[in-house]
């Protein structure tokens, strides 16, 4: 017998056993692979839900979808890596300064005609949310949803010692005084200042209530006004430092600690996303009831909110499909898809298209903060557009810094504003805006 | 054709072609990169432009730097003194037990082989102004109204890492000394005890002499280690309250992942290079001088 006629039944024996092993590709096999890189929120029920968006809208485009997620912590470490070997995902979640970052880099494809299929559907983008997506008349991302900072605060407290909710940045100190001086609270005032997001978020807050914005409307450099500035930096300072409303241990909290914080019943108040109701709420908190929010304060040039942690979709242009990735985000923000994914986010994602804004949804009075809290907010670089230098700023925590050197190395509030003022012109010398 | 000489050195050669291969690619190059990136103004997504010793004269020059630079010494300086003098006194115990002697040891091992992480999460509970176990403690014993700002205070945030690192690296000397303490002759000991010496001169005049490189050597590791540390500060304070606890590696961060400034964020990490080569020149000459 020839080696031929002896291999012949092996080699049919190997045919029929790969056929039956192998795995069936199915009738709606994917036409090829894409990546999605989320943020992980502290809403485990809403990512899931996104989640399942996303893989129905990439089936939808014949794609098989790979999710990474990234916390607010590492994204950028996750993002440098990946801007570097040009491994960048296919679709790209990013926060804030993503997009202007990415987009000056040239590394964000034109995304304006997803914007225009989304607008269609939930109408005009915010113009605030705008500021973070748009630059040199085309959009390079799509707005996703704004998490709003706002003021936690213990109604209960406040009833007790007779006062009403704060609007303003000094009628925060004084409560926190009265509260200290009942003995129900050492340390009331919860307010961090440190490298966290409940640092930087109310610290741009609280200078541009003051009227201390460092960039002019086109976002150059115009520098820091000191009077301002020194008075906004005395009101919340003098909580650390004069009235000790305020612990130091704050200035070292992680993002989380705040929350822990006011859930354990230690301060009054505190700003932070709502996740600390979505916590009180799926744990069935005894303090749910005396929880209450507040549109963070205004100051003598009004109410001039930050809207820091606000999420958009990009398309990096190092993926080489980029029209289904493109037809994915179109898909996640498509009216059905969104509506599923905003009222199961437990009041975290906050829509910034017009017509959402106006859904049933947020007809509760936290609700309503939320959704004003969000209308009323600036992007970062107000008020200006966002710009790699004002990310910067944010990102080198220049603006919390200025407030620590105060409270921690006892500089006057004069030198630390002459100091970050020093430290922002450096920064826009080098990302001179275009 | 090759001399037998000639030939053994070719087969030299080839033997230890990987190793060396595998050290430049995971070493050298590295290294040499970060060292030429620090010389260059690197911005995340754009090429590198050379530009000599600018990043070093301006970090030289900026008053950040200059607090970093000194918390990282006194991070360092201080985490060592007391590693050595806690690794010393664990070995000296270890020595001396006789029943229980691997579990004490593998007990003691444990902070040593915890991941990091773990470890700074749990000094941060475990100092927490309200929840800390430790204030909690110190209030309930009645030694402190308030709870204390371990973390908050600026120079209790520094003792504060300090204090979790030592934790986390005392086990590696007292291991490694409990080795070394293993191969001093008992002769010596029984010699100094017919002269009459004392606990304290047998230790200064036997045991410290007999093991002094290893001591060189954990030192040296440990202080590069330390002075490299990235995890303990940035859990635990993130470089604060203000940079109260800001040092060379979570500096580096800053600059090169959160503002994206690779040039700058490299030198600034190669800061304590001149620092961390002198140490390693030190005591490799010491060493090879004892070997003489």
């Amino acid at each position: 017998m020839s080696t031929l006629t002896r291999l012949t039944p092996l080699a049919v024996l190997l045919i029929v056993v790969v056929a039956l092993v192998a795995p069936d590709p199915g009738p709606t096999a994917a036409a090829g692979k894409l990546s999605l890189w989320r943020l992980k929120t502290y809403i485990p029920p809403a990512d899931k839900i996104l989640d399942a968006n996303a893989q129905e809208c990439a089936k939808k485009a014949g794609m098989e979808l790979a999710i990474q997620t990234y916390t607010f912590d590492d994204m950028w470490t996750k993002y440098t890596a990946a801007i570097e070997s040009k491994t960048l995902p296919d679709i790209a979640e990013l926060d804030a300064v993503g997009p202007a970052r990415l987009a000056n880099l040239g590394r964000l494809s034109d995304m304006s005609d997803v914007v225009g299929g989304v607008t269609k559907e939930l109408g005009p983008i915010l113009a605030n949310a705008e500021g973070a997506v748009k630059f040199g008349g085309k959009y390079y991302a799509v707005p996703h949803y704004g998490i709003p900072l706002v003021l936690f605060y213990r109604k209960d407290i406040l009833e007790k010692i007779g006062a009403e909710p704060p609007d303003t940045w000094e009628a925060i100190q004084q409560i926190s005084q009265k509260v200290k001086q009942a003995g129900i609270h050492d340390f009331p005032n919860g307010f961090p200042w440190n490298r966290t997001g409940d640092g930087y978020d109310p610290a741009m807050s609280l200078l541009w209530s003051y009227g201390a914005a460092w960039v002019d409307k086109s976002g150059k450099f115009t520098g820091i006004p000191k009077g301002p500035a020194v008075q906004a930096l005395k009101v919340v300072t003098s909580a650390y430092l004069v009235d000790k409303t305020a612990a130091f241990d704050y200035l070292s909290w992680s993002g989380s600690t705040n929350n822990e914080s006011f859930m354990a019943g230690k301060i009054t108040f505190t700003p932070n996303g709502p996740s600390i109701l979505f916590q009180e709420e799926s744990n069935k908190h005894p303090l749910q009831k005396d929880t209450a929010i507040k549109l963070m304060p205004k100051g003598p040039a009004g109410r001039n909110l930050a809207l820091t942690f606000v999420m958009n979709w990009g398309v990096p242009v190092d993926g080489k499909q980029q029209k289904e990735a493109k037809a994915v985000v179109g898909c996640i923000m498509s009216r059905t898809q969104w509506m599923k994914y905003m009222t199961g986010s437990f009041q975290q994602a906050v829509p910034l298209f017009a017509r959402p804004l106006d859904d049933p949804y947020w007809n509760t009075p936290n609700g309503k903060t939320i959704v004003e809290t969000v209308k009323l907010g600036h992007p970062v670089g107000w008020p200006g557009p966002t710009t790699p230098a004002a990310a910067e700023v944010v990102s080198s925590n220049v603006l919390t810094d200025m407030i620590t050197q105060v409270i921690v190395d006892k500089v006057t509030p004069e030198a630390a504003v002459d100091e970050a003022n020093k430290r922002i012109k450096e920064i826009y010398d080098r990302l001179p805006v275009k | 054709m090759l001399t037998d000489r000639h030939r053994e050195q070719l087969l030299g050669y080839t033997m230890i072609a990987p190793v060396a291969i595998f050290l430049a690619a995971l070493v050298a190059y590295p290294f040499l990169s970060a060292i030429y990136l620090s010389l260059t103004e690197k911005i995340v997504g754009y090429p590198a432009h050379f530009v000599g010793l600018r990043n070093y004269a301006n970090l030289l020059d900026s008053g950040r730097f200059r607090i970093v630079a000194w918390n990282s010494a006194v991070f360092t300086v201080a985490s060592i003194a007391v590693k050595l003098v806690i690794g010393m006194a664990m070995a000296l115990a270890l020595h001396q037990v006789v029943r229980g002697n691997q579990f004490i040891r593998g007990i003691l091992l444990l902070p040593w082989i915890i991941p990091t992480v773990v470890i700074a999460l749990t000094w941060k509970w475990l100092l927490d102004l309200f929840r800390g176990l430790v204030n909690v403690t110190l209030i309930d014993v009645g030694v402190v109204k308030s709870g204390v700002h371990w973390l908050g205070d600026p120079s209790l945030a520094m003792l504060s890492v300090v204090m979790a690192n030592i934790w986390r690296g005392f086990p590696f000397f007292g291991v490694s000394f409990l080795a070394a303490l293993q191969t001093v002759p008992q002769e010596l000991y029984d010699a100094a005890d017919v002269d009459g010496a004392g606990s304290w001169q047998k230790f200064w005049r036997i045991t410290l002499p007999s093991i002094k490189s290893v001591v060189a050597v954990v030192t040296l590791l440990s202080t590069i280690v330390t002075l490299n540390d990235f995890n303990i500060v940035f859990i635990m304070t993130r470089g604060g309250p203000g940079a109260a606890t800001h040092i060379f590696a979570t500096y580096s961060y800053e600059l090169g992942i959160m503002s994206q400034r690779w040039g700058v964020a490299m030198a600034a990490s190669m800061a304590s290079l001149p620092l961390v080569a002198l140490l390693i020149v030190g005591v490799v000459r010491y060493l090879h001088r004892e070997e003489e």
